[in-house]
Protein backbone atom coordinates (compact mmCIF):
# COMPACT_ATOMS: atom_id res chain seq x y z
CA UNK A 1 0.00 0.00 0.00
CA UNK A 2 1.46 3.63 -0.59
CA UNK A 3 -0.37 6.48 0.34
CA UNK A 4 -0.44 9.69 -2.17
CA UNK A 5 -0.41 13.08 -1.49
CA UNK A 6 -4.11 13.08 -2.17
CA UNK A 7 -4.98 10.68 0.79
CA UNK A 8 -5.72 7.91 -1.40
CA UNK A 9 -3.96 4.76 -0.83
CA UNK A 10 -2.57 3.15 -3.78
CA UNK A 11 -2.25 -0.84 -3.89
CA UNK A 12 0.69 -2.35 -5.33
CA UNK A 13 1.30 -6.42 -5.71
CA UNK A 14 4.85 -7.25 -4.52
CA UNK A 15 6.68 -9.94 -6.66
CA UNK A 16 7.51 -13.01 -4.87
CA UNK A 17 11.07 -14.63 -4.80
CA UNK A 18 9.89 -17.80 -7.26
CA UNK A 19 8.77 -14.64 -9.78
CA UNK A 20 11.50 -12.65 -8.76
CA UNK A 21 13.92 -15.88 -9.19
CA UNK A 22 12.93 -16.42 -12.84
CA UNK A 23 14.02 -12.97 -14.01
CA UNK A 24 17.08 -13.09 -12.61
CA UNK A 25 17.57 -16.32 -14.50
CA UNK A 26 16.48 -14.22 -17.68
CA UNK A 27 18.89 -11.77 -16.90
CA UNK A 28 21.79 -14.32 -16.11
CA UNK A 29 21.31 -15.89 -19.62
CA UNK A 30 20.95 -12.35 -21.02
CA UNK A 31 24.07 -11.36 -19.55
CA UNK A 32 26.39 -14.12 -20.60
CA UNK A 33 25.11 -14.18 -24.08
CA UNK A 34 26.17 -10.16 -24.11
CA UNK A 35 29.56 -11.30 -22.79
CA UNK A 36 29.96 -13.65 -25.52
CA UNK A 37 29.12 -11.03 -27.98
CA UNK A 38 31.71 -8.86 -26.15
CA UNK A 39 34.03 -11.72 -26.97
CA UNK A 40 33.33 -11.91 -30.00
CA UNK A 41 33.61 -8.05 -31.12
CA UNK A 42 37.21 -9.07 -28.90
CA UNK A 43 38.90 -10.58 -31.94
CA UNK A 44 37.72 -7.98 -34.26
CA UNK A 45 39.41 -4.97 -32.17
CA UNK A 46 43.11 -6.48 -31.73
CA UNK A 47 44.74 -4.19 -29.33
CA UNK A 48 42.82 -2.07 -27.00
CA UNK A 49 39.98 -5.71 -27.18
CA UNK A 50 41.07 -6.74 -23.89
CA UNK A 51 40.39 -3.62 -22.23
CA UNK A 52 36.91 -3.77 -24.09
CA UNK A 53 36.06 -7.10 -22.73
CA UNK A 54 36.85 -6.11 -19.35
CA UNK A 55 35.37 -2.74 -19.18
CA UNK A 56 32.49 -4.64 -20.55
CA UNK A 57 32.37 -7.15 -17.97
CA UNK A 58 32.32 -4.65 -15.32
CA UNK A 59 29.57 -3.00 -17.21
CA UNK A 60 27.54 -6.03 -17.63
CA UNK A 61 27.96 -7.13 -13.98
CA UNK A 62 27.23 -3.40 -12.10
CA UNK A 63 25.81 -1.15 -14.53
CA UNK A 64 23.35 -3.04 -16.83
CA UNK A 65 20.65 -3.59 -13.88
CA UNK A 66 21.00 0.19 -13.31
CA UNK A 67 20.43 0.98 -16.74
CA UNK A 68 17.51 -0.93 -18.09
CA UNK A 69 15.99 0.03 -14.48
CA UNK A 70 16.49 3.67 -15.54
CA UNK A 71 15.86 3.49 -18.96
CA UNK A 72 13.52 0.77 -19.57
CA UNK A 73 10.15 1.79 -17.14
CA UNK A 74 12.17 0.02 -13.82
CA UNK A 75 12.74 -3.46 -15.32
CA UNK A 76 15.56 -5.70 -16.92
CA UNK A 77 14.57 -7.69 -19.74
CA UNK A 78 14.03 -10.38 -17.35
CA UNK A 79 11.61 -8.43 -15.30
CA UNK A 80 9.94 -6.95 -18.36
CA UNK A 81 9.36 -11.17 -19.63
CA UNK A 82 7.80 -11.48 -15.83
CA UNK A 83 5.66 -7.97 -15.92
CA UNK A 84 7.71 -7.27 -12.94
CA UNK A 85 8.91 -3.75 -12.48
CA UNK A 86 10.82 -1.79 -9.88
CA UNK A 87 8.98 1.21 -8.33
CA UNK A 88 9.88 3.19 -5.26
CA UNK A 89 7.62 2.44 -2.02
CA UNK A 90 5.67 5.39 -3.01
CA UNK A 91 4.45 3.54 -6.17
CA UNK A 92 6.54 6.27 -8.41
CA UNK A 93 8.94 5.35 -10.64
CA UNK A 94 12.42 4.60 -9.67
CA UNK A 95 14.74 6.91 -9.22
CA UNK A 96 18.28 6.84 -10.21
CA UNK A 97 19.89 7.30 -6.09
CA UNK A 98 17.36 4.65 -5.77
CA UNK A 99 18.52 2.00 -8.36
CA UNK A 100 22.19 2.55 -8.04
CA UNK A 101 21.88 1.70 -3.99
CA UNK A 102 19.26 -1.14 -4.41
CA UNK A 103 21.82 -2.39 -7.27
CA UNK A 104 24.98 -1.93 -5.53
CA UNK A 105 24.11 -3.63 -2.06
CA UNK A 106 22.92 -6.68 -4.89
CA UNK A 107 26.84 -7.13 -3.35
CA UNK A 108 25.29 -7.83 0.17
CA UNK A 109 22.57 -9.86 -0.85
CA UNK A 110 24.70 -12.24 -2.42
CA UNK A 111 26.61 -13.16 0.72
CA UNK A 112 27.16 -15.70 2.32
CA UNK A 113 26.54 -17.45 -1.22
CA UNK A 114 23.94 -17.77 -3.89
CA UNK A 115 21.91 -14.48 -2.52
CA UNK A 116 21.09 -16.42 0.84
CA UNK A 117 20.79 -13.12 2.50
CA UNK A 118 18.35 -11.55 -0.56
CA UNK A 119 16.68 -15.04 -0.07
CA UNK A 120 15.80 -14.57 3.41
CA UNK A 121 14.82 -11.57 3.69
CA UNK A 122 12.37 -11.85 1.06
CA UNK A 123 10.50 -14.83 2.63
CA UNK A 124 10.53 -12.96 6.32
CA UNK A 125 8.55 -9.55 5.03
CA UNK A 126 5.65 -9.77 3.58
CA UNK A 127 6.61 -7.21 0.49
CA UNK A 128 9.45 -9.73 -0.37
CA UNK A 129 11.64 -6.65 -0.44
CA UNK A 130 15.98 -7.96 -0.43
CA UNK A 131 18.42 -5.75 1.78
CA UNK A 132 18.82 -3.50 -1.21
CA UNK A 133 15.32 -2.74 -1.84
CA UNK A 134 15.33 -1.85 1.94
CA UNK A 135 17.88 0.72 2.02
CA UNK A 136 16.80 2.18 -1.64
CA UNK A 137 13.26 2.39 -0.93
CA UNK A 138 12.10 0.73 -3.51
CA UNK A 139 9.86 -2.52 -4.17
CA UNK A 140 9.27 -4.91 -7.15
CA UNK A 141 5.57 -5.27 -7.98
CA UNK A 142 3.82 -6.75 -10.41
CA UNK A 143 3.01 -3.91 -13.63
CA UNK A 144 -0.06 -5.22 -14.22
CA UNK A 145 -2.34 -6.85 -11.14
CA UNK A 146 -4.06 -9.36 -12.01
CA UNK A 147 -8.10 -8.73 -11.78
CA UNK A 148 -10.17 -12.07 -11.01
CA UNK A 149 -13.08 -9.45 -10.87
CA UNK A 150 -14.92 -9.18 -14.10
CA UNK A 151 -18.48 -7.77 -15.08
CA UNK A 152 -21.40 -8.98 -13.37
CA UNK A 153 -23.09 -11.83 -16.16
CA UNK A 154 -26.73 -10.05 -17.09
CA UNK A 155 -29.75 -11.45 -15.23
CA UNK A 156 -32.97 -10.02 -14.33
CA UNK A 157 -32.76 -7.52 -11.50
CA UNK A 158 -34.38 -8.71 -8.61
CA UNK A 159 -34.91 -6.86 -5.03
CA UNK A 160 -33.18 -8.91 -1.98
CA UNK A 161 -36.19 -10.08 0.58
CA UNK A 162 -34.59 -7.65 3.15
CA UNK A 163 -32.74 -5.09 3.83
CA UNK A 164 -29.25 -5.95 3.09
CA UNK A 165 -25.89 -3.89 5.32
CA UNK A 166 -23.22 -2.37 3.27
CA UNK A 167 -20.66 -5.29 4.14
CA UNK A 168 -23.38 -7.68 2.66
CA UNK A 169 -23.94 -5.86 -0.15
CA UNK A 170 -20.58 -5.95 -1.38
CA UNK A 171 -20.21 -9.39 -0.49
CA UNK A 172 -22.84 -9.97 -3.06
CA UNK A 173 -21.19 -7.88 -5.70
CA UNK A 174 -17.89 -9.26 -5.98
CA UNK A 175 -19.69 -12.99 -5.22
CA UNK A 176 -21.68 -12.07 -9.07
CA UNK A 177 -18.23 -10.43 -9.91
CA UNK A 178 -16.24 -13.75 -10.34
CA UNK A 179 -18.94 -15.73 -11.58
CA UNK A 180 -17.09 -16.00 -14.88
CA UNK A 181 -13.65 -17.67 -12.79
CA UNK A 182 -16.11 -19.99 -10.69
CA UNK A 183 -17.38 -23.14 -11.54
CA UNK A 184 -21.09 -23.41 -12.05
CA UNK A 185 -21.43 -25.83 -8.86
CA UNK A 186 -19.38 -23.88 -6.70
CA UNK A 187 -21.39 -20.74 -7.32
CA UNK A 188 -24.32 -22.17 -6.87
CA UNK A 189 -23.16 -23.27 -3.08
CA UNK A 190 -21.92 -20.21 -2.10
CA UNK A 191 -25.41 -18.45 -3.56
CA UNK A 192 -27.16 -21.18 -1.25
CA UNK A 193 -25.53 -19.54 1.75
CA UNK A 194 -27.81 -16.08 0.75
CA UNK A 195 -30.76 -17.90 0.68
CA UNK A 196 -32.29 -15.79 3.35
CA UNK A 197 -31.98 -12.75 0.84
CA UNK A 198 -32.89 -14.83 -1.93
CA UNK A 199 -35.45 -16.78 -0.79
CA UNK A 200 -38.43 -14.31 -0.58
CA UNK A 201 -37.90 -12.50 -3.64
CA UNK A 202 -37.49 -15.85 -5.72
CA UNK A 203 -40.77 -16.82 -4.25
CA UNK A 204 -42.90 -13.72 -5.30
CA UNK A 205 -41.17 -13.71 -8.35
CA UNK A 206 -41.83 -17.61 -9.07
CA UNK A 207 -44.97 -18.22 -6.56
CA UNK A 208 -42.89 -21.39 -5.92
CA UNK A 209 -39.61 -22.83 -4.50
CA UNK A 210 -36.76 -23.22 -6.82
CA UNK A 211 -35.53 -26.92 -6.64
CA UNK A 212 -33.49 -26.73 -10.25
CA UNK A 213 -29.87 -26.51 -9.86
CA UNK A 214 -28.84 -23.13 -10.44
CA UNK A 215 -31.76 -21.84 -9.26
CA UNK A 216 -29.76 -20.28 -6.05
CA UNK A 217 -27.27 -18.44 -8.22
CA UNK A 218 -29.80 -17.27 -10.47
CA UNK A 219 -31.73 -15.55 -7.93
CA UNK A 220 -28.54 -13.98 -6.44
CA UNK A 221 -27.74 -12.46 -9.61
CA UNK A 222 -30.51 -10.76 -9.87
CA UNK A 223 -29.98 -9.63 -6.47
CA UNK A 224 -26.35 -8.57 -7.65
CA UNK A 225 -27.70 -6.63 -10.59
CA UNK A 226 -30.22 -4.74 -8.61
CA UNK A 227 -27.52 -3.65 -5.93
CA UNK A 228 -25.22 -1.67 -8.18
CA UNK A 229 -28.60 -0.50 -9.23
CA UNK A 230 -30.36 -1.89 -12.55
CA UNK A 231 -33.85 -1.69 -11.97
CA UNK A 232 -36.39 -3.46 -14.16
CA UNK A 233 -38.36 -0.74 -16.29
CA UNK A 234 -41.97 -2.18 -15.35
CA UNK A 235 -40.47 -2.81 -11.47
CA UNK A 236 -40.01 0.70 -10.75
CA UNK B 1 -26.46 7.12 -6.19
CA UNK B 2 -25.86 3.55 -7.40
CA UNK B 3 -22.85 1.75 -9.35
CA UNK B 4 -24.29 1.88 -12.71
CA UNK B 5 -25.20 5.71 -12.32
CA UNK B 6 -21.78 6.72 -11.07
CA UNK B 7 -20.16 4.66 -13.71
CA UNK B 8 -22.14 6.59 -16.53
CA UNK B 9 -21.79 9.88 -14.92
CA UNK B 10 -18.37 9.77 -14.77
CA UNK B 11 -16.95 7.19 -17.06
CA UNK B 12 -16.59 10.46 -20.02
CA UNK B 13 -14.06 11.95 -17.43
CA UNK B 14 -12.03 8.88 -16.56
CA UNK B 15 -11.82 8.30 -20.60
CA UNK B 16 -10.78 11.75 -20.84
CA UNK B 17 -7.59 11.13 -18.33
CA UNK B 18 -7.15 7.97 -20.05
CA UNK B 19 -6.46 9.71 -23.07
CA UNK B 20 -4.41 12.45 -21.34
CA UNK B 21 -2.05 9.87 -19.75
CA UNK B 22 -1.89 7.63 -23.76
CA UNK B 23 -0.35 11.38 -25.28
CA UNK B 24 1.93 12.05 -22.15
CA UNK B 25 3.33 8.77 -21.66
CA UNK B 26 4.51 8.84 -25.30
CA UNK B 27 6.16 12.02 -24.79
CA UNK B 28 10.22 11.26 -23.84
CA UNK B 29 10.68 12.31 -20.38
CA UNK B 30 13.70 14.95 -20.47
CA UNK B 31 15.45 14.57 -23.52
CA UNK B 32 14.88 18.01 -24.35
CA UNK B 33 17.08 18.76 -21.30
CA UNK B 34 20.13 17.18 -22.76
CA UNK B 35 19.45 19.14 -26.13
CA UNK B 36 18.72 15.85 -27.63
CA UNK B 37 15.24 15.93 -28.07
CA UNK B 38 14.94 18.89 -29.65
CA UNK B 39 13.51 17.66 -32.96
CA UNK B 40 10.59 15.70 -31.15
CA UNK B 41 6.83 16.90 -30.80
CA UNK B 42 6.02 18.35 -27.42
CA UNK B 43 2.81 17.55 -25.83
CA UNK B 44 1.75 21.36 -26.27
CA UNK B 45 -1.67 20.07 -27.00
CA UNK B 46 -2.08 18.37 -23.76
CA UNK B 47 -2.82 20.71 -20.70
CA UNK B 48 -0.77 19.70 -18.26
CA UNK B 49 -3.73 22.01 -15.39
CA UNK B 50 -6.60 20.03 -16.86
CA UNK B 51 -4.82 16.61 -16.86
CA UNK B 52 -3.99 17.11 -13.24
CA UNK B 53 -7.25 18.47 -12.58
CA UNK B 54 -8.88 15.33 -13.45
CA UNK B 55 -6.28 13.63 -11.79
CA UNK B 56 -7.46 14.86 -8.50
CA UNK B 57 -11.26 14.53 -9.45
CA UNK B 58 -10.21 10.17 -10.04
CA UNK B 59 -8.86 10.21 -6.58
CA UNK B 60 -12.35 11.78 -5.22
CA UNK B 61 -14.18 9.38 -7.05
CA UNK B 62 -11.44 6.70 -6.11
CA UNK B 63 -12.35 6.73 -2.56
CA UNK B 64 -16.37 7.05 -3.42
CA UNK B 65 -15.87 4.12 -4.82
CA UNK B 66 -14.24 2.02 -2.19
CA UNK B 67 -16.51 4.07 0.95
CA UNK B 68 -19.11 2.64 -1.25
CA UNK B 69 -18.56 -0.81 -1.45
CA UNK B 70 -19.13 -0.61 -5.21
CA UNK B 71 -17.93 -3.82 -7.21
CA UNK B 72 -14.62 -4.55 -7.64
CA UNK B 73 -13.88 -4.56 -10.86
CA UNK B 74 -14.86 -0.57 -10.96
CA UNK B 75 -12.77 0.15 -8.31
CA UNK B 76 -9.25 -1.57 -9.91
CA UNK B 77 -9.89 0.01 -12.81
CA UNK B 78 -9.91 3.55 -11.04
CA UNK B 79 -6.96 2.25 -9.16
CA UNK B 80 -5.05 1.50 -12.26
CA UNK B 81 -5.95 5.37 -13.26
CA UNK B 82 -4.91 7.14 -10.26
CA UNK B 83 -1.43 5.12 -10.31
CA UNK B 84 -0.66 5.86 -13.83
CA UNK B 85 -1.66 9.11 -13.14
CA UNK B 86 0.11 9.48 -10.29
CA UNK B 87 3.52 8.14 -11.05
CA UNK B 88 2.99 10.23 -14.34
CA UNK B 89 2.29 13.55 -12.02
CA UNK B 90 4.89 12.91 -9.27
CA UNK B 91 7.92 11.84 -11.18
CA UNK B 92 10.93 13.73 -10.46
CA UNK B 93 12.05 15.34 -13.89
CA UNK B 94 15.37 17.31 -12.71
CA UNK B 95 17.69 15.41 -13.81
CA UNK B 96 20.18 16.51 -16.41
CA UNK B 97 23.40 18.49 -17.17
CA UNK B 98 22.78 21.06 -14.75
CA UNK B 99 21.94 18.76 -12.18
CA UNK B 100 25.50 16.83 -12.80
CA UNK B 101 27.26 20.03 -12.41
CA UNK B 102 25.37 20.89 -9.22
CA UNK B 103 26.35 17.05 -7.69
CA UNK B 104 29.94 17.72 -8.89
CA UNK B 105 30.88 21.29 -7.41
CA UNK B 106 28.45 21.81 -4.20
CA UNK B 107 26.77 18.23 -3.02
CA UNK B 108 29.87 16.01 -3.03
CA UNK B 109 31.91 17.69 -1.30
CA UNK B 110 29.36 19.03 1.06
CA UNK B 111 27.92 15.62 1.70
CA UNK B 112 31.44 14.17 2.27
CA UNK B 113 32.07 16.90 4.68
CA UNK B 114 28.20 16.22 6.35
CA UNK B 115 29.64 12.94 7.17
CA UNK B 116 32.85 13.58 8.55
CA UNK B 117 32.65 12.05 11.72
CA UNK B 118 32.28 8.43 9.95
CA UNK B 119 35.19 9.75 7.85
CA UNK B 120 37.43 10.40 10.51
CA UNK B 121 36.49 6.68 11.82
CA UNK B 122 37.16 5.03 8.18
CA UNK B 123 40.64 6.86 7.93
CA UNK B 124 41.67 5.40 11.27
CA UNK B 125 40.37 2.21 10.05
CA UNK B 126 42.68 2.54 6.87
CA UNK B 127 45.52 4.33 8.05
CA UNK B 128 46.52 2.84 11.19
CA UNK B 129 46.19 -0.67 10.26
CA UNK B 130 48.74 0.36 7.34
CA UNK B 131 50.84 2.31 9.31
CA UNK B 132 51.40 -0.55 11.61
CA UNK B 133 51.20 -3.44 9.31
CA UNK B 134 53.75 -1.15 7.15
CA UNK B 135 56.14 -0.57 10.24
CA UNK B 136 55.97 -4.15 10.93
CA UNK B 137 57.49 -5.42 7.92
CA UNK B 138 60.05 -2.01 7.68
CA UNK B 139 61.59 -3.67 10.63
CA UNK B 140 61.10 -7.71 9.85
CA UNK B 141 60.57 -8.25 6.43
CA UNK B 142 59.19 -11.66 6.87
CA UNK B 143 56.14 -9.92 8.27
CA UNK B 144 54.40 -9.21 5.28
CA UNK B 145 54.12 -13.15 4.95
CA UNK B 146 51.22 -13.13 7.59
CA UNK B 147 49.03 -10.72 5.10
CA UNK B 148 50.09 -11.37 1.79
CA UNK B 149 51.60 -15.08 0.16
CA UNK B 150 55.12 -15.34 -1.38
CA UNK B 151 53.99 -15.09 -4.88
CA UNK B 152 52.24 -11.69 -4.70
CA UNK B 153 54.91 -10.50 -2.68
CA UNK B 154 57.76 -11.57 -5.45
CA UNK B 155 55.23 -10.40 -8.35
CA UNK B 156 55.31 -6.37 -6.50
CA UNK B 157 59.01 -6.92 -5.95
CA UNK B 158 59.56 -7.51 -9.71
CA UNK B 159 57.19 -5.10 -10.67
CA UNK B 160 59.20 -2.58 -8.54
CA UNK B 161 62.26 -3.68 -8.51
CA UNK B 162 65.05 -1.60 -10.26
CA UNK B 163 66.19 -3.89 -12.03
CA UNK B 164 63.49 -5.09 -13.56
CA UNK B 165 63.36 -2.09 -15.96
CA UNK B 166 65.69 -3.65 -18.05
CA UNK B 167 64.62 -6.99 -18.29
CA UNK B 168 60.84 -6.23 -19.11
CA UNK B 169 59.75 -5.50 -22.72
CA UNK B 170 58.68 -1.89 -23.27
CA UNK B 171 54.98 -1.40 -22.02
CA UNK B 172 52.49 -1.29 -25.33
CA UNK B 173 49.70 0.95 -25.38
CA UNK B 174 47.79 -2.27 -25.54
CA UNK B 175 48.73 -3.46 -22.50
CA UNK B 176 48.08 -0.06 -20.97
CA UNK B 177 44.64 -0.56 -22.40
CA UNK B 178 44.21 -3.88 -21.06
CA UNK B 179 45.30 -3.15 -17.55
CA UNK B 180 42.90 0.01 -17.76
CA UNK B 181 40.16 -2.64 -17.99
CA UNK B 182 41.38 -4.61 -15.04
CA UNK B 183 41.71 -1.85 -12.91
CA UNK B 184 37.98 -0.66 -13.59
CA UNK B 185 36.80 -3.75 -12.78
CA UNK B 186 38.93 -4.83 -9.70
CA UNK B 187 38.70 -1.90 -8.12
CA UNK B 188 35.48 -0.17 -8.51
CA UNK B 189 33.55 -3.83 -7.55
CA UNK B 190 36.33 -3.72 -4.32
CA UNK B 191 34.77 0.13 -3.73
CA UNK B 192 31.51 -1.36 -4.43
CA UNK B 193 32.01 -4.35 -1.98
CA UNK B 194 33.61 -1.55 1.15
CA UNK B 195 30.02 0.42 0.84
CA UNK B 196 27.17 -2.66 0.60
CA UNK B 197 29.41 -4.74 4.04
CA UNK B 198 28.15 -1.67 5.94
CA UNK B 199 24.89 -3.13 5.76
CA UNK B 200 25.76 -5.62 8.06
CA UNK B 201 25.97 -3.52 11.32
CA UNK B 202 29.38 -1.74 9.57
CA UNK B 203 31.51 -4.40 10.41
CA UNK B 204 32.02 -5.87 6.56
CA UNK B 205 32.98 -1.95 5.43
CA UNK B 206 35.62 -2.01 8.45
CA UNK B 207 36.86 -5.71 8.03
CA UNK B 208 37.75 -4.01 4.07
CA UNK B 209 38.60 -1.09 5.29
CA UNK B 210 41.26 -2.43 7.53
CA UNK B 211 42.48 -5.46 5.17
CA UNK B 212 42.91 -2.67 2.25
CA UNK B 213 45.17 -1.00 4.69
CA UNK B 214 47.34 -4.21 5.96
CA UNK B 215 47.75 -4.83 2.53
CA UNK B 216 48.77 -1.78 0.46
CA UNK B 217 51.02 -1.24 4.23
CA UNK B 218 52.60 -4.69 3.93
CA UNK B 219 53.76 -4.12 0.52
CA UNK B 220 54.54 -0.23 0.97
CA UNK B 221 57.06 -1.25 4.14
CA UNK B 222 58.45 -4.61 2.24
CA UNK B 223 59.52 -2.29 -0.65
CA UNK B 224 60.90 0.56 1.16
CA UNK B 225 62.99 -1.79 3.06
CA UNK B 226 63.87 -3.82 -0.34
CA UNK B 227 65.36 -0.03 -1.38
CA UNK B 228 62.84 0.21 -3.83
CA UNK B 229 60.70 3.55 -1.93
CA UNK B 230 61.06 5.84 -5.12
CA UNK B 231 60.01 3.85 -7.92
CA UNK B 232 57.12 2.35 -5.39
CA UNK B 233 55.80 5.80 -4.20
CA UNK B 234 56.34 7.68 -7.58
CA UNK B 235 54.14 4.68 -9.02
CA UNK B 236 51.21 4.74 -6.37
CA UNK B 237 51.26 8.48 -5.27
CA UNK B 238 49.33 9.69 -8.15
CA UNK B 239 46.46 6.97 -8.62
CA UNK B 240 46.59 7.00 -4.73
CA UNK B 241 45.32 10.21 -4.22
CA UNK B 242 41.89 8.96 -6.20
CA UNK B 243 41.85 5.57 -5.44
CA UNK B 244 42.46 5.54 -1.32
CA UNK B 245 39.90 8.48 -1.24
CA UNK B 246 37.18 6.22 -2.90
CA UNK B 247 38.02 3.78 -0.80
CA UNK B 248 37.67 5.58 2.52
CA UNK B 249 34.93 7.13 0.93
CA UNK B 250 32.95 4.31 0.62
CA UNK B 251 34.10 2.79 3.38
CA UNK B 252 33.21 5.70 5.46
CA UNK B 253 29.44 5.59 4.04
CA UNK B 254 29.45 1.63 4.33
CA UNK B 255 30.12 2.55 8.36
CA UNK B 256 27.37 5.40 8.05
CA UNK B 257 24.48 2.30 7.16
CA UNK B 258 25.81 0.26 9.22
CA UNK B 259 25.94 3.19 12.43
CA UNK B 260 21.96 3.43 11.32
CA UNK B 261 21.42 -0.18 11.64
CA UNK B 262 23.00 -0.27 15.20
CA UNK B 263 21.83 2.95 16.93
CA UNK B 264 18.70 3.97 14.23
CA UNK B 265 18.42 7.19 16.87
CA UNK B 266 14.68 8.35 17.15
CA UNK B 267 13.76 7.06 13.31
CA UNK B 268 12.28 3.18 13.05
CA UNK B 269 15.78 0.82 12.69
CA UNK B 270 14.38 0.49 8.57
CA UNK B 271 13.65 4.44 8.16
CA UNK B 272 17.20 4.75 9.44
CA UNK B 273 18.98 2.47 7.26
CA UNK B 274 17.25 4.17 3.77
CA UNK B 275 18.07 8.19 5.11
CA UNK B 276 21.32 6.71 5.92
CA UNK B 277 21.72 5.24 2.41
CA UNK B 278 19.92 7.81 0.69
CA UNK B 279 22.59 10.70 2.47
CA UNK B 280 25.08 8.32 1.66
CA UNK B 281 24.36 8.46 -2.25
CA UNK B 282 26.57 11.39 -2.87
CA UNK B 283 29.77 9.70 -1.50
CA UNK B 284 29.02 6.68 -3.87
CA UNK B 285 28.80 8.84 -6.86
CA UNK B 286 32.15 10.53 -6.28
CA UNK B 287 33.73 6.70 -5.64
CA UNK B 288 32.47 5.56 -8.58
CA UNK B 289 34.16 8.82 -10.60
CA UNK B 290 37.20 8.84 -8.30
CA UNK B 291 37.51 5.13 -9.46
CA UNK B 292 37.16 5.41 -12.84
CA UNK B 293 39.60 8.40 -13.08
CA UNK B 294 41.94 6.34 -10.48
CA UNK B 295 42.32 2.97 -12.94
CA UNK B 296 42.82 5.75 -16.31
CA UNK B 297 45.94 7.19 -14.03
CA UNK B 298 46.80 4.33 -12.52
CA UNK B 299 47.22 2.64 -16.51
CA UNK B 300 48.09 5.29 -18.18
CA UNK B 301 50.41 7.66 -15.98
CA UNK B 302 51.54 5.80 -13.03
CA UNK B 303 52.98 3.04 -15.04
CA UNK B 304 54.92 5.42 -18.18
CA UNK B 305 58.42 4.93 -18.12
CA UNK B 306 59.36 8.09 -19.74
CA UNK B 307 58.09 10.14 -17.16
CA UNK B 308 61.08 10.58 -13.97
CA UNK B 309 59.99 9.56 -10.43
CA UNK B 310 60.61 12.79 -9.33
CA UNK B 311 58.22 14.49 -12.02
CA UNK B 312 55.96 11.78 -10.77
CA UNK B 313 56.23 12.41 -6.83
CA UNK B 314 55.87 16.37 -7.55
CA UNK B 315 52.06 15.32 -9.73
CA UNK B 316 51.20 13.17 -7.27
CA UNK B 317 51.60 15.63 -4.41
CA UNK B 318 49.48 18.25 -6.39
CA UNK B 319 46.78 15.19 -6.95
CA UNK B 320 47.00 14.90 -3.17
CA UNK B 321 46.39 18.60 -2.33
CA UNK B 322 43.73 19.03 -5.34
CA UNK B 323 41.47 16.55 -4.07
CA UNK B 324 42.05 17.63 -0.48
CA UNK B 325 41.05 21.44 -1.48
CA UNK B 326 38.53 20.09 -3.22
CA UNK B 327 36.74 17.55 -0.68
CA UNK B 328 37.32 20.57 2.06
CA UNK B 329 36.62 23.89 0.41
CA UNK B 330 34.60 23.79 -2.40
CA UNK B 331 30.76 24.10 -2.55
CA UNK B 332 30.64 26.33 0.58
CA UNK B 333 28.61 28.92 0.65
CA UNK B 334 30.20 32.10 -0.05
CA UNK B 335 31.75 33.57 3.00
CA UNK B 336 30.06 37.07 4.25
CA UNK B 337 32.81 39.39 3.89
CA UNK B 338 33.13 38.37 0.14
CA UNK B 339 29.01 38.94 -0.50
Amino acid sequence: MAETPEGIALSLSPAGPLARTLAFMIDTLAKIALWFACQTLRSFMGGPGTAFVLVSFFAIEWIYPIAFELAMGGATPGKRALGLQVVMDSGLPVTPAASITRNLLRAADFLPMLYAFGVVSMLLRRDFKRLGDLAAGTIVVHATPVSLHAELPPAASVAPARALSLREQAAIVSWAGRAASLTAERLDELARLARPVTRGAAEREAGAQTAQAGGDAAALLGVAQWLIGRREKDAS
Amino acid sequence: MTPIRFEAENSALWRELEEGLDRFERVPPDLSRLGLGAGRPQPAEVDAARLSALYRRCCEHLSLAQARAYPIGLIQRLQALTYRAHRLIYRRRDYGVARLKRLALVEVPQSVRAQRSYLLVAVLLFVVPALLVGWATYRDPQFALHVLDAPQLARFKSMFGSGAEALRPARTPEFDWSMFGFYIMHNIGLGFQCFAGGLFAGLGSAFYLAYNGAFNGAIAGYLTEDGEALNFYAFVLTHGAFELTAIVLSGAAGLRIGHALVAPGRRQRLEAVKHAAAEAMALIYAVFAFLVVAAAIEAFWSSAQWVPPQVKLAVGALAWTVMLAYLGWQGRPRSKKAA
